[in-house]
């Protein structure tokens, strides 16, 4: 699966099911500052990406 | 109707979209939520574009260290009430509309009040706590919500429309922690005017909204870039199974 993190850098990860919070541990990502979108769509910390998902992680900007 | 001053004053944006697209604005009411880094151009270009009615409320008074973004604001506003000061700078740019400037924390209590009767409600707050009671409301009182955040040389835009987008809680479905931000007063500028762009072509009715689509500003590599976003059947706010 591919990962795009919030400075857009994309890694690849081995094609074994992850679960989202796993990811954003091994990328360093505070779960509370960011949300994810696989394939276009919000997915929640526990949600399982596979192999051919492209994951990509954003910062929130909660400033106003 | 217009009045031959309003024919003139909005004579190039009367250009764009007629009399009939210039009179929506004038008939519509408009909530600002914050009078901060993303209220000030919200505020001011909103009356100038000529919104009929429009309502802003904070809860701040001015710093000094607010005026590298709050441009509403100005060096002798210091101390004084940002409703207030907001209210009067943009009464000095179009005194042909009418403003109501709301001193006070928004909250679940007198959100109904603030928003009734309003056309659609601007997202300039620094927080997701009030964030989230905007949505809520706005979900309820099928209201469009116009949000925009901002952190350092990045923001976000979206607009939502109930019933019909994904809501805040389905993009964003945790609060990321208060904390003071850095931010650039051009972050501000940027989002701020974007959340006013969506305002106007809403109450005219055209172009294409950030409807499911949420906009990324990175200003510091000057790059736009917008994401699909999508209802999440399990959000508690508009999903199946709903608060
Ligand atoms: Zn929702």
């Amino acid at each position: 699966m591919q990962v795009i993190l919030p400075d857009k850098s994309r890694h690849t990860l081995p094609q074994d099911p992850q679960d989202i919070r796993g990811i954003l541990l091994k990328f360093g990502c505070n779960p509370t500052s960011v949300i994810v979108i696989r394939n276009g769509i919000v997915v929640p910390e526990d949600f399982t990406a596979r192999e051919d998902d492209e994951i990509r992680i954003i910062s929130v900007s909660h400033g106003g | 109707m217009l009045s031959p001053d309003e024919q003139r004053r909005y004579s190039r944006q009367i250009m764009l979209f007629g009399e009939e697209g210039q009179e929506k604005l004038k008939d519509a009411t408009i909530f600002i939520a914050g009078a901060g880094g993303l209220g000030s151009p919200i505020a001011l270009y909103l009356a100038a574009a000529g919104v009929g009615k429009i309502i802003i409320a904070d809860n701040d008074l001015v710093e000094l260290s607010n005026l590298n973004r709050q441009i509403v604001h100005s060096t002798p506003d210091i101390g004084e009430r940002k409703s207030e000061s907001a209210r009067q700078k943009m009464g000095a740019i179009n005194p042909g509309i009418i403003i109501e400037g709301h001193h006070g924390t928004i909250d679940s209590e007198n959100i109904s009040t603030l928003i009734k009767d309003t056309d659609g409600i601007v997202d300039a707050m620094d927080n997701f706590e009030t964030r989230y009671i905007l949505n809520k409301a706005a979900y309820e009182k099928k209201i469009p919500l116009f949000h925009g955040g901002i952190h350092g040389f990045s923001g976000q835009a979206t607009t939502i429309i109930p019933g019909r987008t994904a809501c805040l809680r389905c993009i964003f479905p945790h609060a990321p922690p208060k904390e003071t931000f850095p931010v650039l007063g051009t972050t501000a500028g940027f989002i701020g005017v974007l959340q006013a762009n969506e305002v106007i072509k809403y109450l005219i009715g055209t172009g294409e909204l950030l409807e499911n689509r949420l906009l990324l500003w990175d200003g510091e590599r000057a790059e736009l870039d917008t994401i699909e976003v999508e209802k999440n059947p399990s959000c508690p706010i508009c999903g199946n199974n709903g608060e």
